[in-house]
C-alpha cells in the first residue's frame, strides 16, 4: 500500500519544493492583479488530525474572473468509511470506489496553483486538513496563503455596527445577503464556486485600492 | 467539470435551452464569471459573448441616449462577434450583477454545431427575431369522439313507420336515427335510406322502420380518438356511426360532425347563425364564440386566422340581425350599405372588440327613410350588444344619426376631413378610413370608397396630419423585470399590446395605403399590396408583417389565458410574465415599429 510512496518519494518532495519555491504575490499587490483559488473540502469529520478528505473542489479566479474551464471536482479514496458524514456531503462509500488517490490530486493542486492565494469559507479547517494531507502524502506540508470569506464577511458586518448571529455567516446566508445565486450545498465544487462569487462581491465592496494585505487582515 | 448553477441557468436561457446536458457542460467550461458593481462600466469590445446572469445593465449610445437595458438572460457582444465591427456604445452596470463571459471560439463553435442557435443570434442581430420560431411541439391537439359528438340521442323503435321516422328527423334537424328496441341498439336509419329504400321502391309511408333500417350497424366508443372514427367510416364507406358509452348507445357521430370539428367549426357556427329566427337565438349562438376561440387556439390556428374567423362571425351576426330587422320593419325604402369601421373592417377583430358601424344610404335620411333606418340601426346595434359585442363608447354606431348618411353626405364628410385635417379631428376620424361593407349594396359602397381614395392620394396635407397622428404614440424600448422600458427612461407597469404595438402598425400602414390608393383594409393585405406596388421595401413590409403577427399572437394568447382563468379579456400584458424568447421577440418588434415610424416621418412629415 505504501510502496508508491517510497518509489515516488524524491519526486514527491520535489512537488512540495517547487510549490514553496514559487513566491506568493507581495502583500501590496492590488487585489485585481492577484490570482486566487477558491476551494472546498468535504471531510469524514471535523477533526483534521483524524478525519479524511472525501472530496475536493476548486475554481481559480484571475483578473477577478472565475475561470470555469479550470473548475475541478474530485472524489478521494478514503482509508476509512465515510460513516455518518454522508449525511452532510451526500457521498457514500460505494460512490468512492472509483475515486482518486489523494496524492494524485494534491500533486495536481500544488503543481498548477503554486503562487495562488487560496480562498475558502471558514478557511481554518480547510487549511489544516490540507496541511495534514500533504504531510501524510509527501512527508512535508508547504505553507499556504489563505483568505477567509467568512471572516471577511464577519468583519464587514461588524464595521456596519451589526450584531452578527452565527447563522448569518453560513455560506447560503452570505450569498443571499450579497444578492448572489444560492445553490446546492455541501458539494465541494459548488461551495468553492459560491465562495468565489462571494469573494468577487466582497472585493467590489472593498473598493479599488484594496491590496492583498487588506484581505489577510480581514481574514484573521 | 461543470458548476451546476451555471449549467442550470444556461438550460433555462433561450437559445441555449435547446442543448442537451453534455453540450451545456461543454459550453459552461468556456465561461468566465465576473461580478459588476453599480456604476461599473463594462468593457464591451472584448470579443466575447456577454450573458447577463443577474443585475441590470444599461446601454447608452455615444450621444448618451438610452438604448436599452439588459437583464437576466440578455446578451451583448454578439454584434461584434458576428460582424467583427466594434461598437461605440457604453454599457453601465445599474444594479450589481453577475455576468458570464463566453469565449469567442466556444460561441462560434456552438453556432456551427447548432443551426438554431446561429439563427437566433443572427436574428437578434438583424432585429428580425420575431421571425425566429422554436420547433413546433410535435404533439398536435388530438380530439376524441366525446369532444365533438353532440350529447343528444335521437332514437326510434323498429315497429314505428317510415313517415314517423321522417318527421322525427325533420323535427330534430338530423339526418339519421338510432333504432332501439328495449334500449338496445338494433339498427340505424338515415335520410338516404328513406330515399333509396322507401321512395325509390314506391313503398308506403307506413312501412315499418325494421324493414328499411341497416341492421347491426358499426359503432364506436365515445372515448376513442376521432381519427379512429374516420378510419372506421372510410373503411366501411359509411357516414353515420352510433357512439356507445360502456356498451350503451349514447348518440350518433356523423361525417358532418367530423368535418365541423376540424377547421370548419366556425362554418358550422355561421350556419347556425343564419338559421336563427330571433335575437335571443343569436345570443345563444354567440355564447359559443368563446368555446370556439379555445378550440381554435388548441388547434394552434394562428392569431391572424383566428381574427379573421371571429370577424366573419361578427359579420354573420350583423347580417342576420339586418335580415331579422327587415322581417320586422318590412322592405327597406331604398338601397343601403351597412358599413363596419376599425377592426371589423380590417378583419382582425379580437374577443374584446366593440362595435364600430354606420349606414350608407341611397337616399337622404329624411322622413320615412330616416325613420326606417333609425329603427333598423337600433335593432341591429342593440342586437349586437346582446350578442356580446359591446356598444361603442365613442358612439361610432349606426344608431348615431350623424353616421346614417347618403353617399353625398358621407362623401362631403370625408372631403372635409381630408381638406381641412386637424390632428385632433383626425385622431377621432382615422378609424373611419378603414371601412368595409358588411351587408347591403356593394355598388354603393364602392362608389364611396373610390371617392375617398381619389381624394386621399392627392392630399399631402391630409397625409401629413394623418402621419403625425400615427406617430403620436411610440412603442416602448423593451421589457425588463416588472416594467416596460420607455424612451424617456421612465418605467411603467403593464404593456398594452394594442395601444403600444398592434395599433401603431395599423396606423402607419393606413397612411401608406391611403397615400397609394389601396382598396384593401386588412393590414396584412395592405402590406402585401404596398410591397407589390413598390411603395415600401418588401423587406420592411415583411418585417412589419411579422411584427404585427407576433403582437397579434401574443394578444391572442393573452386573451386565451384570460378566458381560461375567467378573467376579463384585456390587452394588458404583465412584463414579468413574459418569458425568454417572447421578451426578445417583443423588443425586436418594438424596434421594427420605431424604425417604420421614423420612415413615415421622413416620407410624409418633411416637405411641408
Amino acid at each position: 500500500m505504501l510502496g508508491w510512496l517510497l518509489r515516488k518519494n524524491t519526486a514527491i518532495s520535489e512537488i512540495v519544493k517547487r510549490f514553496i519555491s514559487m513566491p506568493f504575490p507581495a502583500s501590496s499587490t492590488p487585489v485585481d492583479q492577484a490570482n486566487f483559488l477558491a476551494l472546498d473540502l468535504e471531510l469524514t469529520g471535523l477533526n483534521p488530525r483524524k478525519d479524511h478528505i472525501v472530496s475536493i473542489g476548486w475554481v481559480p479566479i484571475r483578473g477577478q474572473e472565475i475561470v470555469l474551464a479550470e473548475a475541478k471536482h474530485y472524489l478521494i479514496n478514503s482509508p476509512v468509511s465515510v460513516g455518518q458524514s454522508a449525511v452532510y456531503h451526500g457521498l457514500h462509500d460505494h460512490q468512492l470506489k472509483n475515486a482518486h488517490d489523494l496524492a494524485d490530486i494534491l500533486t495536481e493542486l500544488l503543481t498548477q496553483y503554486a503562487g495562488y492565494v487560496f480562498v475558502a469559507h471558514n478557511s481554518a479547517l480547510d487549511e489544516q486538513c490540507l496541511r495534514y494531507a500533504c504531510q501524510r502524502c509527501f512527508g512535508k506540508a508547504p505553507r499556504f496563503r489563505f483568505i477567509d470569506t467568512m471572516q471577511m464577511e464577519w468583519q464587514r458586518l461588524l464595521r456596519q455596527g451589526k450584531v452578527v448571529k452565527h447563522d448569518a455567516l453560513k455560506l447560503p446566508n452570505c450569498l443571499k445577503r450579497h444578492g448572489l445565486p444560492d445553490m446546492a450545498n455541501h458539494h465541494a465544487l459548488e461551495d468553492a464556486y459560491s465562495s468565489a462569487l462571494l469573494l468577487l462581491s466582497q472585493l467590489k465592496l472593498g473598493g479599488k485600492t484594496m491590496t492583498l494585505s487588506d484581505l489577510y487582515l480581514l481574514s484573521r | 467539470m461543470e458548476v451546476a448553477d451555471v449549467t442550470k441557468f444556461l438550460a433555462d436561457t433561450t437559445p441555449f435551452d435547446q442543448l442537451d446536458a453534455a453540450a451545456l457542460g461543454q459550453l459552461s467550461a468556456h465561461i468566465n464569471v465576473y461580478y459588476y458593481q453599480a456604476q461599473d462600466s463594462v468593457k464591451i469590445n472584448t470579443d466575447r459573448l456577454m450573458i447577463v446572469r443577474t443585475g441590470i445593465f444599461t446601454l447608452y449610445s455615444d450621444q448618451q441616449q438610452l438604448l436599452t437595458k439588459l437583464q437576466s438572460g440578455d446578451f451583448y457582444g454578439y454584434q461584434q462577434l458576428l460582424t467583427g465591427l466594434t461598437d461605440s456604445d457604453t454599457l453601465i452596470c445599474e444594479e450589481d450583477g453577475l455576468v458570464y463571459w463566453l469565449a469567442a471560439e466556444a460561441f462560434h463553435q456552438c453556432r456551427y454545431q447548432y443551426k438554431n442557435i446561429d439563427i437566433f443570434f443572427q436574428r437578434l442581430f438583424s432585429r428580425r427575431l420575431h421571425q425566429y420560431r422554436e420547433q413546433q411541439q410535435a404533439s398536435r391537439f388530438t380530439l376524441k369522439i366525446s369532444d365533438v359528438v353532440q350529447q343528444r340521442k335521437i332514437a326510434i323503435r323498429p315497429e314505428q313507420t317510415a313517415q314517423e321516422a321522417a318527421k322525427l328527423m325533420s323535427d330534430s334537424r338530423v339526418s339519421s336515427l338510432l333504432v332501439e328496441e328495449n334500449n338496445k341498439l338494433v339498427g340505424i336509419l338515415t335520410d338516404r335510406d328513406l330515399r333509396s329504400r322507401v321512395l325509390a321502391h314506391a313503398l308506403p309511408a307506413s312501412t315499418q322502420v325494421s324493414q328499411i333500417m341497416t341492421r347491426q350497424p358499426q359503432s364506436i366508443d365515445r372515448h376513442a380518438y376521432l381519427y379512429e372514427a374516420v378510419q372506421q367510416m372510410s373503411q366501411h364507406n359509411i357516414h353515420h356511426l352510433p357512439v356507445t358509452d360502456q356498451g350503451v348507445c349514447c348518440g350518433m357521430l356523423t361525417a358532418t360532425d367530423i368535418i365541423r370539428s376540424q377547421q370548419d367549426h366556425p362554418v358550422y357556427l355561421i350556419g347556425e347563425i343564419h338559421r336563427q329566427l330571433s335575437t335571443d337565438g343569436l345570443e345563444r349562438c354567440s355564447q359559443q364564440i368563446a368555446a370556439l376561440a379555445m378550440t381554435l387556439s388548441k388547434q394552434q390556428v394562428p392569431a391572424y386566422e383566428a381574427g379573421h374567423i371571429i370577424t366573419t362571425i361578427t359579420d354573420a351576426l350583423t347580417q342576420r340581425l339586418i335580415y331579422l330587422a327587415q322581417q320586422k320593419l318590412g322592405e327597406p325604402p331604398c338601397v343601403f350599405s351597412w358599413l363596419a369601421f376599425g377592426s371589423q373592417a380590417r378583419m382582425d377583430q379580437s374577443l374584446n372588440a366593440d362595435q364600430d358601424n354606420a349606414l350608407l344610404l341611397e337616399k337622404e335620411p329624411v322622413g320615412a327613410v330616416g325613420e326606417y333606418f333609425s329603427a333598423l340601426a337600433e335593432f341591429v346595434c342593440q342586437g349586437l350588444a346582446q350578442c356580446g359585442i359591446t356598444l361603442c363608447p365613442g358612439n361610432i354606431m349606426a344608431t348615431n344619426p350623424e353616421l346614417r348618411l347618403s353617399l353625398k353626405g358621407w362623401s362631403g364628410r370625408f372631403a372635409r376631413w381630408i381638406a381641412t385635417p386637424t390632428p385632433d379631428a383626425l385622431l377621432k376620424a382615422s378609424i373611419f378610413f378603414d371601412l368595409r361593407v358588411i351587408d347591403g349594396s356593394k355598388g354603393l359602397f364602392n362608389a364611396l370608397q373610390e371617392d375617398i381614395l381619389q381624394r386621399t392620394t392627392e392630399a399631402p396635407l391630409f397625409l401629413y396630419h394623418l402621419a403625425q397622428t400615427a406617430l403620436q404614440r411610440t412603442a416602448p424600448l423593451g421589457l425588463f423585470k416588472n416594467f416596460i422600458l420607455e424612451q424617456d427612461g421612465k418605467h411603467k407597469k403593464g404593456l398594452d399590446l394594442k395601444k403600444r404595438g398592434i395599433s401603431l402598425i395599423t396606423d402607419l400602414v393606413r397612411v401608406y395605403a391611403l397615400y397609394a390608393g389601396i382598396h384593401e383594409v386588412n393590414t396584412r393585405s395592405r402590406l402585401q399590396q404596398l410591397a407589390a406596388q413598390g411603395i415600401i421595401d418588401s423587406k420592411d413590409s415583411q418585417n412589419l408583417n411579422d411584427a404585427f403577427d407576433l403582437l397579434a399572437q401574443l394578444r391572442w394568447e393573452k386573451h386565451q389565458h384570460d378566458l381560461q382563468n375567467s378573467h376579463d379579456v384585456t390587452n394588458l400584458l404583465n412584463p414579468a410574465e413574459v418569458s425568454g424568447l417572447a421578451r426578445h421577440q417583443l423588443k425586436d418588434s418594438f424596434a421594427v415599429i420605431n424604425e417604420a415610424q421614423s420612415r413615415v416621418k421622413q416620407r410624409f412629415c418633411r416637405e411641408l
